[in-house]
Parts: structure tokens; sequence; C-alpha cells
């Protein structure tokens, strides 16, 4: 007969964005958009995902990354932004970091700057509207 | 003092009823009413019947005491508000609650007047009415025959005459066009009682299919008309057209061959005698007004077979979403079209579509006439049946477009019973079909 | 406005608006405008480039703007603040590219250009005789028109 002890507790349910060893996942978010920015950012830090940077274009995503290295685990790079688009910032990235984990956000489905973007090393991509299911199960592929 | 002189009437008439007593002769009738809170009276001779009606049909550009239209018993007539053209307070009325009417008669014209609420017969003898003191100043005097006493109540007796002249003035008074003739200019030099009876035809076209009779179509009108009148005639009908039903059968003749359809042989024929040598590498055409596309693809097999090496361009506008959406997809039946069309079918899942070639060829754009276009200058420009349906001040403007946009030379095609006399353009006749070339 | 691609405008409006605003769409009938106008207030512009040129307008009352990016922010926002202003445009910037994604398969090459908002303050009157389809949309929080504009580039 098996007894309340052996069923887990919901309410102890693992965190998505907790690493194996307890400590939260770090996250850079890229995007020109306060409201995108906030929209990933909520959905990432309430499921325990640590949100240690954001970025308004490419340059900027890619100085903070290159401030931040070793210290994060995953970008989310919008792809189409001023001075520097998501693509340009993504090159550079992984020339700089080659194992970079990046996941492209797009307003545009299947284009041939997702397509690009898988080729120059992006691990997943999302296109908006952003589902909150959907964002979690990408960026956890992404991280795998 | 305006109560004074009141008075002083009052009294006056209450003697002259207190000594002709015996002798009075009722020799005047009248329709009492109440407009404003005073009470008026119009001649019974003039009124043809009261009535009630809550719908008026709005007519543009007119007086704002014009109300609108409104339809008795097949009877289109204009109805106007007194209120309104006296500048009274007018009561509000709630939508749906039909307001009163007095339909008012003038030969053969009619007319219905709104008003507050209708009283009854009252009849007096004309040598009662006295002339209306100068100091009445609410309503516009040239409108008063007088003013009468009759059983302690003073009633303002309006000039009928002078309101439906008025009326007539501002109704029948349309857009200025002196490009185009107004057919009505012609009506009146004939014989009064046709030019009445066409008149009438005249306005239900316009109301109910927004047709537009003047010098573009006016001489099929007229031939239609006696045609009609006969047939009708014939079958123990009125001849009016009551409703958009008859308005268009009226019209089922007046439309070009092969609308709605796909062109046949012999109308590539008649077309192809316009069809010049090409010099340049492109032809372009505006075909405004292609409806589903069936004229538009015709126009586009009929040019691609006889200039197989150029490159075509067809502009297909209209602004009826519905029937335009469909277009780009035409699905057409191989056996039900000429041999020419063959080798531009191709067979797809649902049925043969045209070609990509002659898709290619084509732009099927939603677009108001009426709106500013951006296209090239063009070859021709194929409208057929289009004109007829805009009123006077739109045609204006669209011959305007077609001028700007058709090149030196170029080609401008109507519809089967449309003709066109305006200046800058020159009527080509190839026997079958006529066509009108930009003057350079 | 060429035919094909009046569909993709009003499914994009439609699917995205029903998915981030998670209510009922009504859409009001499909007409003409001979300027592109905005009327309403407050206006989201999404460039578009390629095959045509011209753009994607949106047109709305500032209550209504503040009520769809209030309820896309799922907080309550008292004005058209800057994070009002950054939804608004990204909804108009999602709407525009879905539309876009569905001409590319059909074959028509658009490109957007990034959105802009402006309000009644600092309204452009940039070419406003060109002529406009309008496709209105009835929302909870008020009634958007989306005004398109484009032109076969010659």
């Amino acid at each position: 007969m098996k007894t309340k002890m052996d069923f887990p507790n919901i309410n102890e349910r693992k965190a998505e964005g907790l690493k194996p060893d307890g400590t939260p996942y770090k996250v850079l978010v890229v995007d020109d958009s306060m409201f995108v920015t906030k929209q990933i950012s909520q959905i990432l830090s309430s499921e325990g995902f640590d949100i240690v940077g954001t970025a308004n274009d490419g340059q900027e995503g890619l100085e903070k990354y290159k401030e931040l290295y070793p210290n994060v685990d995953l970008v989310t790079m919008d792809i189409t932004m001023p001075k520097m688009d998501g693509v340009t910032s993504l090159e550079k990235i992984i020339e700089f970091d080659k194992n970079a984990r990046v996941i492209m956000i797009s307003a545009l489905g299947k284009q041939d700057l997702v397509k690009k973007s898988l080729l120059l090393g992006a691990k997943n991509y999302i296109v908006k509207p952003l589902d909150r299911n959907k964002v979690l199960e990408r960026v956890l592929l992404s991280l795998k | 003092m305006m109560e004074r002189v009141m008075d002083t009437v009052t009294e006056e008439n209450r003697k002259d009823r207190l000594n002709k007593e015996r002798m009075e002769k009722i020799d005047f009738k009248m329709v009492t009413f109440s407009l404003g809170g005073k009470d008026y009276g119009i001649d019974i001779m003039k009124v043809k019947e009261i009535s009630k009606a809550d719908r008026f049909t709005y007519v543009p550009n007119t007086a704002p005491f014009v109300k609108g239209v409104y339809n008795l018993r097949g009877e289109i007539i204009s109805i106007i508000d007194l209120r309104i053209m006296f500048h009274l307070p007018a009561e509000k009325k709630k939508e749906g609650v039909p307001e009163n009417i007095i339909i008012l008669r003038l030969d053969e014209y009619l007319i219905g007047v709104v008003v507050d609420t209708i009283d009854k017969v009252v009849g007096i003898s004309s040598e009662t009415i006295q002339p209306t003191p100068s100091l009445f100043g609410d309503i516009n005097i040239k409108y008063i025959k007088g003013v009468v006493n009759h059983e302690g109540r003073l009633y303002i007796l309006l000039d009928v005459d002078r309101i439906l002249g008025a009326e007539r003035e501002e109704v029948r008074k349309e857009i200025d066009t002196p490009l185009l003739k107004r057919a009505e200019e012609k009506a009146e030099a004939q014989d009064n009682h046709q030019a009445v009876d066409f008149s009438f035809i005249i306005d239900t076209l316009a109301t109910f299919k927004k047709f537009t009779v003047n010098s573009i179509n006016e001489n099929w009108v007229r031939k239609r008309f006696d045609e009609w009148k006969s047939d009708r005639a014939y079958k123990g009908e009125d001849f009016q057209l009551k409703d958009p039903v008859e308005a268009e059968e009226y019209l089922s003749a007046f439309y070009s061959p092969y609308t709605g359809r796909f062109w046949a042989e012999e109308y590539f024929k008649s077309f192809e005698a316009f069809l010049p040598e090409l010099t340049g590498g492109s032809f372009n055409v505006w075909n405004a007004g292609c409806g589903n596309g069936y004229e538009t693809y015709s126009l586009a097999v009929l040019l691609k077979s006889r200039y197989p090496s150029s490159m075509i361009k067809i502009w297909a506008h209209d602004n009826d979403l519905l029937n335009i959406s469909n277009a780009p997809n035409l699905l057409v039946n191989p056996e039900e079209v000429p041999e020419k069309y063959h080798s531009f079918l191709v067979e797809g899942k649902n049925g043969y579509q045209f070609s990509q070639v002659i898709k290619d060829s084509i732009l099927f754009e939603y677009h108001d006439l009426l709106h500013q276009s951006s296209f090239p200058e063009v070859d021709f420009i194929v409208a057929r049946d289009i004109i007829s349906f805009l009123n006077p001040a739109e045609q204006e403007k669209v011959f305007s477009e077609f001028m700007d946009k058709l090149k030196p030379g170029g080609l401008l095609f109507l519809g089967q019973n449309e003709i066109l006399n305006l200046e800058g353009w020159e009527m080509v006749d190839r026997g079958t079909m006529k066509a009108y070339k930009k003057e350079v | 406005m060429r035919v094909e691609y009046i569909n993709p405008f009003v499914e994009s409006a439609f699917n995205v608006l029903r998915e981030v605003l998670n209510s009922d769409i009504e859409r009001g009938e499909l007409y003409l405008k001979s300027t592109s106008q905005p009327v309403l207030g407050v206006a989201a512009i999404v460039g578009l480039a390629g095959d045509v040129e011209g753009r994607v307008l949106f047109d709305m009352s500032k209550p209504t703007a503040i009520a769809i990016a209030s309820a896309m922010n799922g907080e309550e926002l008292k004005s058209l603040d800057d994070l009002a202003k950054a939804t608004i445009t990204e909804l108009a910037n999602m709407i525009t590219a879905q539309a876009v994604t569905k001409l590319h398969e059909l074959g028509f090459k658009f490109d957007l250009t990034p959105p802009a908002i402006f309000t009644g303050d600092n309204m452009e009157i940039t070419d406003s005789k060109v002529e406009a389809l309008i496709v209105p949309v009835i929302l909870p929080q008020g009634k958007v028109e989306i005004n398109v504009a484009v032109r076969e580039r010659a």
C-alpha cells in the first residue's frame, strides 16, 4: 500500500529555471522592445531563472555578453533591432564564445533570417506572440 | 403689439360673421394643421391626401428642409419639413414614430410636407380671408396667402404654389455639369406628359440602381423606355419602376455583351480590330470595374495571343470586395471557353485555372475609382458599364482620370450602350464596337 | 490594394489580437478610404518594403491604447507611458510580421521596417492622399482601425 510520502508534493515541484545543482540559470535578454523584455523576464524569473542583464540592441547585447562572460547560460536575442540586428550580434557572440547558447526571438516565422541564425549556431527560435509554455519549452531545449 | 393686431383681426372677423350669418357661403375649404405651436391651413384643392410616414430616403446635396424622398405606393415624392423651412421649433419625434404628412399636388407634381399634427377640414367663406399682417415675423411671409379666423381660432393660410416652387428648385437641382448634358434639359423641350413619365424613370433608376441617365446613355434609355412602356401596357401593368427588381429588369438589356462571362471568338474579333502594331515591348491596360475577372482574363488571353512576345500588364480594379476577391483564383471549365483559351489553362487540384503567364500579367486590386491610383500610363482603358453607375460629379472626376492615365492616342472602351461626346475624345467606330481615342 | 494582400492582414490581425487579448474579436466590414490619415488619436506605424512600398497603421483612441496595453501586460496602466507605448508598438509589429510571413508563403517578398508610435500631438501627415484599406476591429477595449496603404513598386 502506497503512503502519502511516496507521492511528490505538488508544492515542491522543481522550478524549471534551476540547474541540477539548485542554482538558477543565468539569462541575458536582448530586445529593443521594453514590453518584450518585460514579458520574457517575467516568464523566466517566475520559473526561477535569473535575469542577469538586458540590452536594447545587438551591439549592447554583445558588449554585455563579453562583460558577463562566463556567467551567462543563455541569451534570448530579438532578430529585428536598430544599430546591430540580432543575427549579426549572434554571429559575433558565437565568434567570441563558440559555446554560447543563443535562442532567437522573432515576429517573423520560418524566415531566411531564422534559418540563417540556426546555421550560424543559434540553438532554437521562438515566434511571437510569446506563449509562456512555448518559451519555457524552447528555452529548456536550448539549455540541454 | 402683435397681440393687438391679432385682436383687431379677430374682432373684425367676428363682426363679419355676425353680419353675414344667414348669407354665409362656404366657398373655400382648408385642411388645418399645427406647426410650431400655431394653426395653419392649406387649400383642400391642393391636397391629394393625408398620410403618415416613418422612413424617408435621404437625398444628398439638397437644402435642409428637404427631408428626402418617400415611396408612396410606387410614386416617388419629395418630402419637405415645413418646420425647418420656416425655421420653427421642431418637435423631437422619436425614432420610428411615423410623421404626419400632407401630400400636396400641383398639376402632375406631388410633394409631401411634414407637419406636427393634422387637425380637420374647415369650410370658410373666402371673403373672410384677411391679408397677412405685416408684423408676422416668424415665418417666411411670401409663403402666406393670408390669415383667417374661424370659431375663435386664427389660421395662417399657406401659399402652396410658392412652397412647391421653392422645393422644386431645390430637389431637382443637380450638380452642374456643363460637359455632360442632363437628360432633363432635353426632356423639357418635348411633350410635357412624356417628359414627366420619363423623368420618373430617371428618378427611379437613380434611386434603385444608382444609374445616372444623361448624354452617355440617354439614347439607349429612351429607346428602352418606349419598348418598356408598350411591354408593360401589354401586360396591363403600370410602366413605373416600383422597386430595385423592376429597375434591374429595365436595365437588363443595357449591359455589354459577355458581362460576367468569358469572351467568345466573335467578341475577340471586334476587339482585335482596335489592336495596334506593337512597337514597344509592352502593352498596358487599365480594366476599371473588372467585377469577378471574366472580362480581365478574356483581355489577357486576347492580348497574349496577339502579342506573344510582349509584356502584357493589366491593372484590374473593382470596389466590390466580394466580387474581386475571387478573381485571382477563378476556376475555368475548358469546355465552356473557346479554343483560344486552352493553351492558357492549367489543371490544378480544384479544377482548371489560368496559367502563371496569364496570372502574372494581371494585377487585381480592391480599389475605388474615385480615389487616387498609382500605375503608369496605359494604352487601353476598358471600362464597360461603369460610368453610367456614377453620379455626374463622379463621372467628371473619372473622365479626367481617364484622360490623365491614357497615353496620347490611347483608346477608351465604354459599355455597348454608352456613348461619349466629350471634348478631347474622338470616336473610333469599327462597326461592331466603338472606342474613344484620346486626342493628341 | 492587391487582392492577394488583403487576407493575410485580416487573418493575422485576428489571430494575434485574439491570442494576446485572450478574448473575442469582432471584425467590421472592410472598406477603402481615399486618404491614409490616422484619425483616432494614437497611431502605431510599421513600414513595408520589398515588392511594395507603403505601411500599415494601427489607429486607435488613447483610452483604447491604454486598455490594450494594460491587458497585454496583465496590469492596469494609468497612462500611455513608455511601457504602454512599447506594448502597442510590439502589437503592431507582431500583426504586421505575421501578415508578412503569410505573404512570403504566397510568393510576395515583403519586408518590415521598425515600427513607430505617434500620438495626437505629433501626428505625421505624410502622403495622406494614398488610398488605404481599412480593417476595423472591435475589441472589448475599443475599436482599432488597421489602415493598410501599399502600392506595387514600379
